[in-house]
């Protein structure tokens, strides 16, 4: 029987093990896999648009710009959309009263996030585990011998 | 003492199925425009600070601008999907359709030099959404001085010592059909019980080219300018329709204006696709 809430124990201290680890000096690094998008915008005579205003409008919330900038000397421009927002992402680029907008899909499968960290959920339910786990382990070796 | 011993290995139990169900994380946003409901729609017609404000043609001439009469037709604003490409033309795929019924004389000189864009009409239960493209004709008025054109330019031209009081008319028929409207702000979304505009804008400097852009600028090398306009004048006037420049003026200027009246019509600063009907 002792062999067996030895056992037991350890068994508690394995599942919380992750929980604590996150406790002591934590850090949560993430990376996603991210899709650059690059245009380039030039007038109806094939010359760039050098210095165009650039306005970016995520899907989420099309009358509010997400992002602002401007074309390089060849009327290029270079954004990474955020990879939670899927969808249509709308670009306007204007210079000198006249200019065009372009509208770029994104979808899901171009851009996965990942993400090593534990949700919330996860942190308390192995937090729990611990302060049982302790909680068990100090009735066990406390308890009375008959 | 056993059932605290159950109690714990079902926890255990119901601990590891739990973390094993936990989540990524990441949700995607939801695409835009699932608005339901429905709001105001303004149509709009805006001739900018040239017509407002006057403004110095390619070959110094000062204009002001009395009025200029545009009859509005067929006014039709689109949530397009896919959004309109002018360059490729064709239909515009509108799911939700708001269209104005009869046509609209519009003085474009209307107010004074700081007016807001000139409000066409309104639809007043016009389903929420992105209004994403507009079409419309100019086509001629019917009755009154401006009979027979559908557009009217009447203004003066000052260069030197020199007024000109003019009168340009065009009895041509035009359609546009532009995209989204390009600008400072991103017009045409409608909210429910909101109120959103949508604007047909017209772009006088391509007809007489703008002082404050270089020379070599295709805007001033497509514009006839107002010399050729001032050539015409019989004493201080001039009052021309297509059928006296197309006489008149020299091959070359009345070339150039031929391109570049369809191009009077924009949508903001985003150009359309034009036909002369």
């Amino acid at each position: 029987m002792k062999k067996y809430y030895t056992f037991l124990a350890v068994i508690c201290l394995l599942v919380a093990w992750p929980a604590i680890a996150a406790y002591a000096h934590g850090v949560d690094i993430t990376y996603g896999n991210t899709s650059a998008i690059q245009l380039t915008a030039k007038f109806d005579t094939g010359e760039p648009i050098n210095g165009g205003d650039v306005v970016i409008y995520a899907p989420n919330e099309p009358a509010k710009p997400w992002g602002t900038g401007k074309c390089d000397e060849n009327g290029s421009f270079t954004f990474t959309p955020d990879p939670v927002l899927q969808g249509t992402w709308d670009v306007q680029v204007r210079q000198a009263g006249h200019g065009g907008m372009v509208h770029i899909p994104v979808a899901g499968s171009a851009i996965q996030p990942v993400s090593t960290g534990f949700t919330t959920a996860q942190v308390v339910i192995m937090s729990a585990s611990v302060i049982w786990g302790l909680v068990g382990t100090a009735l066990y070796f406390s308890r009375r011998k008959s | 003492m056993k059932k605290l011993i159950s109690m714990m290995v079902l926890f255990i139990f119901a601990v590891v199925a739990l973390a094993g169900c936990g989540s990524s994380g990441q949700e995607p946003a939801n695409e835009e425009n699932n608005a339901a409901g429905a709001g105001m729609l303004q149509f709009t017609a805006n001739p900018e600070d040239f017509v407002r404000q006057g403004f110095v043609t390619k070959d110094g001439w000062k204009l002001s601008f009395e009025n200029v009469y545009v009859n509005l037709a067929n006014v039709t604003a689109y949530q397009s999907d896919p959004p309109y490409d002018p360059d490729t033309g064709g239909e515009v795929s509108g799911k939700v359709v708001v269209g104005l019924e009869g046509t609209s004389i519009i003085d474009l000189a209307e107010g004074d030099e700081n007016a807001f864009p000139i409000l066409v009409a309104e639809a007043v239960e016009a389903p929420a959404g992105h209004y994403n493209a507009i079409s419309w004709d100019m086509t001629k008025i019917a009755t009154g001085p401006a009979a027979g054109y559908s557009l009217v330019i009447n203004g003066k031209a000052e260069k030197g010592d020199r007024t000109i009081g003019f009168i340009i008319k065009d009895e041509n028929e035009y359609g546009y059909i532009g995209g989204e409207y390009i600008g400072d702000e991103r017009k045409g979304i409608v909210t429910e019980g909101g109120t959103a505009d949508i604007e047909m804008t017209f772009h006088f400097d391509h007809i007489f080219g703008d002082a404050d852009t270089p020379t070599d600028d295709e805007l001033n090398v497509g514009a006839p300018g107002f010399e050729p306009f001032a050539a015409l004048a019989e004493g201080d006037t001039v009052d021309v329709d297509m059928a006296v420049l197309k006489e008149k003026m020299s091959a070359e200027d009345f070339a150039k204006l031929e391109v570049m009246l369809p191009t009077l019509g924009h949508v903001g600063e985003g150009h359309c696709h034009a036909v002369v009907k």
